[in-house]
């Protein structure tokens, strides 16, 4: 007998919803061919991969998915809206565009183009630029079998931020939603990506964002995931520096069963400022993973990275951050630092701040605790007629406002204190 | 208002309370001194509810209630006040949003409507004035990056604010220069009321020029050993504690 195929596991997964007929789209299918190849080379990553070391994937890997369009469905969208900010919203279903649910730009100084409907030469350029679909089996399977997308291209500073909302429903479904976005120079761009689900169970979610930012541009990207029970999310971002430009990446996680978010930033020219911002607060059984690289390519940036949890029950924290700083990328100024406080004796958190330096002359510093909520200070409030309940939370949000303080859109930062049960 | 009854207290296995007998009324202001390790801080974090120590014998009516069954919270909202020797700084939780919620639950648990927004500024106004405390330490962190003074007033306003009728200050003039120490006194005695009682926690005699006791106790071994007019605080500025050592070690 020598018909066994090694990694029968992707063939199986695949098998399901490459069978579907909704993404046979003219365009991308080079692209998507060779991913398809590559995909039968890879199989899904153990823990004995140190990148995958405490985020077990077999899970999601077991489950049969297929795909599901639900675009026509008709939404309320309100719970993800943000009070007294206006916003152009598009919005996904199960990783298909909803053009009736969304309210798509109107401005000179956007471009909004679905991926259906774009040009080689419009999107040949950032297309899988820096993403590793090579060894990263996520990657390659969202460039194969990517569901829908959108190009947003900033042409000069756009008049309201753009809110992308992630809307999921269904049972053993698979949402692959696909997106890119270039500053181009001199624009700036707000970007906040929102998420709802309903009656999900054993949700895939599986998205790619690819960022460009030319040069003197300035790109915010917002991330709330406040998820309900049965979604698993894998979050790729790729984000491509060009000199003088700023990227600001915040990541809020309030709520999710399994989370892992790649956000790895590849700094192309000098003066560049790159900020990486996170909370998270698993309980419960969630897991929740934060991996970013940093790779300072050129001299003269600066890079600061903060991501502070609370882990409480039986939840699971991970960080990995890690910074590059190659050979000739001198006078980098490079800050990471990770917190977080254990709430429970059971919860779990495995940090790994990581520093590889090649030049000689840069500043750098990067630093990981995990502690506990220190007694004193909930004594000192109890003293004053606190309830140890409500100086528990004054603590909490004392430690996780720091990260949420950073957000720029008062209207949004408001919105996240309150997610986070934060006065 | 308080009657503390043989009240013994230990840390792990280490018994640092032995016996304390006191009596304080209102509108008496009791001083307790003692030489280093007698047991001082311990019986005011006692009182306040520190669960670090354990509490192995004796009783604490505090008007009329078992003390020792109350929770922190609890005994401050009727009325215990304990000013830290070493006041905890707080990070990311501003003065003000902490003293707005420690009044509002201390109103809630009796059955009232939250201070009105203007009401609280116009109090805290008033009370930040009382101990010469700044504007802009208000809307700071708790604590966060004040000097020794500046937190020792931030103890008194906070007293202020809350109103307690039980003040207990823990060796509130250490680290206090002599212009902070009269400013942190001058408050405590403008609080001082025919309802509410204060007691005094020090080593040193100087505190008790400024806030004039009715009574000096000396604390030594986790007892009260002598008890006094103030007077005897004048003794032992001038004499130490030796003699008190001696004493009680006869």
């Amino acid at each position: 007998m020598t018909t066994t195929v090694a990694n029968n596991k992707v063939e199986e997964f695949i098998s399901n919803i490459a069978s579907e007929n909704l993404l046979c789209w003219e365009k991308f299918s080079e692209e998507r061919k060779i991913a398809k190849n590559i995909l039968k080379g890879l199989d899904f990553p153990t823990t004995r991969n140190e990148y995958w070391k405490y985020s077990r994937v077999s899970k999601i890997s077991k489950i049969n998915y297929s795909f599901n369009n639900q675009s026509d469905l008709d939404l309320d969208l309100s719970s993800v809206r943000i009070d007294n900010l206006d916003t152009y919203e598009i919005v996904f279903v199960n990783g298909f565009i909803s053009l009736k649910n969304s309210k798509l730009p109107a401005s000179d100084q956007l471009e909004v183009i679905t991926l259906r409907d774009s040009k080689t030469d419009e999107y040949d350029s950032c297309f899988s630029k820096n993403l590793d679909s090579i060894t990263n089996i996520f990657s390659a399977l969202n460039t194969a079998y990517f569901t829908d997308g959108v190009l947003i291209k900033a042409i000069g500073k756009v008049d309201k931020p753009i809110h992308i909302i992630n809307y999921s429903t269904g049972e053993n479904v698979i949402s692959q939603p696909r997106n890119m976005f270039v500053s181009t120079s001199n624009s700036e761009l707000t970007i906040i990506k929102s998420a709802i689900n309903k009656e999900t169970t054993g949700f895939f979610q599986n998205s790619v964002n690819e960022f460009f930012l030319e040069k003197n541009s300035k790109l915010d990207f917002y991330v709330l995931q406040d998820y309900e029970q049965g979604m698993n999310v894998m979050t790729t971002n790729v984000v491509n520096q060009e000199r003088d430009s700023r990227f600001s990446a915040y990541n809020y996680t309030i709520k999710g069963d399994w989370i892992r978010n790649n956000t790895n930033v590849f700094v192309n020219g000098e003066n560049c400022e790159t900020n990486l911002f996170g909370a998270y607060q698993p309980t419960e059984k969630e897991h929740i993973d934060n991996h970013t690289i940093v790779d300072h390519l050129a001299a003269h940036c600066e890079s600061n990275e903060h991501y502070k949890g609370t882990i409480g029950d039986k939840a699971t924290g991970v960080f990995n951050g890690k910074v590059f700083v190659r050979k000739d990328s001198q006078k980098i100024n490079a800050f990471q630092s990770n917190n977080n406080i254990l709430l429970s004796d059971e919860a779990t958190m495995n940090s790994k701040p990581e520093l590889e330096i090649y030049a000689d002359d840069v500043k750098c510093s990067h630093g990981s605790t995990t502690g506990q909520l220190d007694e004193e200070a909930i004594f000192y409030l109890q003293s004053r007629g606190l309830s140890k309940k409500s100086a528990t939370a004054l603590l909490i949000g004392a430690f996780l406002g720091e990260v949420v303080e950073k957000i720029e859109l008062p209207e949004l930062k408001e919105k996240v204190l309150a997610l986070y049960g934060m006065e | 208002m308080i009657t503390i009854k043989n009240l013994h207290a230990s840390i792990g296995d280490k018994a640092i309370l032995k016996g304390i007998n006191l009596e304080v009324k209102a509108g008496e202001v009791h001083a307790i001194m003692g030489p280093n390790g007698s047991g001082k801080s311990t019986l005011s974090s006692v009182l306040a509810g520190n669960e670090n120590y354990e509490i192995t014998d004796g009783s604490v009516d505090f008007l009329g209630e078992d003390l020792l069954e109350l929770s922190t919270e609890e005994r401050a909202r009727e009325g215990i006040f304990l000013a830290f020797q070493y006041p905890i700084e707080i990070p990311g939780v501003s003065n003000m949003n902490f003293l707005r919620t420690a009044i509002n639950e201390t109103r809630d648990a009796r059955g009232e409507e939250p201070i009105p927004a203007k009401e609280f500024l116009a109090k805290v106004k008033e009370k930040s004035a009382l101990v010469e405390l700044d504007g802009s330490l208000l809307k700071r962190y708790v604590n966060e990056g004040f000097s020794g003074g500046e937190k020792k007033r931030n103890e008194i306003f906070q007293m202020a604010m809350l109103e307690p009728k039980l003040a207990i200050l823990d060796e509130t003039d250490s680290g206090l220069d002599i212009d902070a120490l009269k400013i942190v006194s001058h408050g405590v005695n403008k609080l001082k009321s025919k309802d509410n009682a204060t007691i005094v926690i020090t080593h040193y005699q100087r505190l008790l020029d400024h806030i004039v006791p009715d009574f000096v106790h000396v604390l030594y071994k986790g007892q009260i050993v002598k008890s006094g007019g103030k007077e005897l605080a004048l003794e032992l500025e001038e004499k130490g504690y030796d003699w008190i050592k001696e004493e009680v070690n006869a």
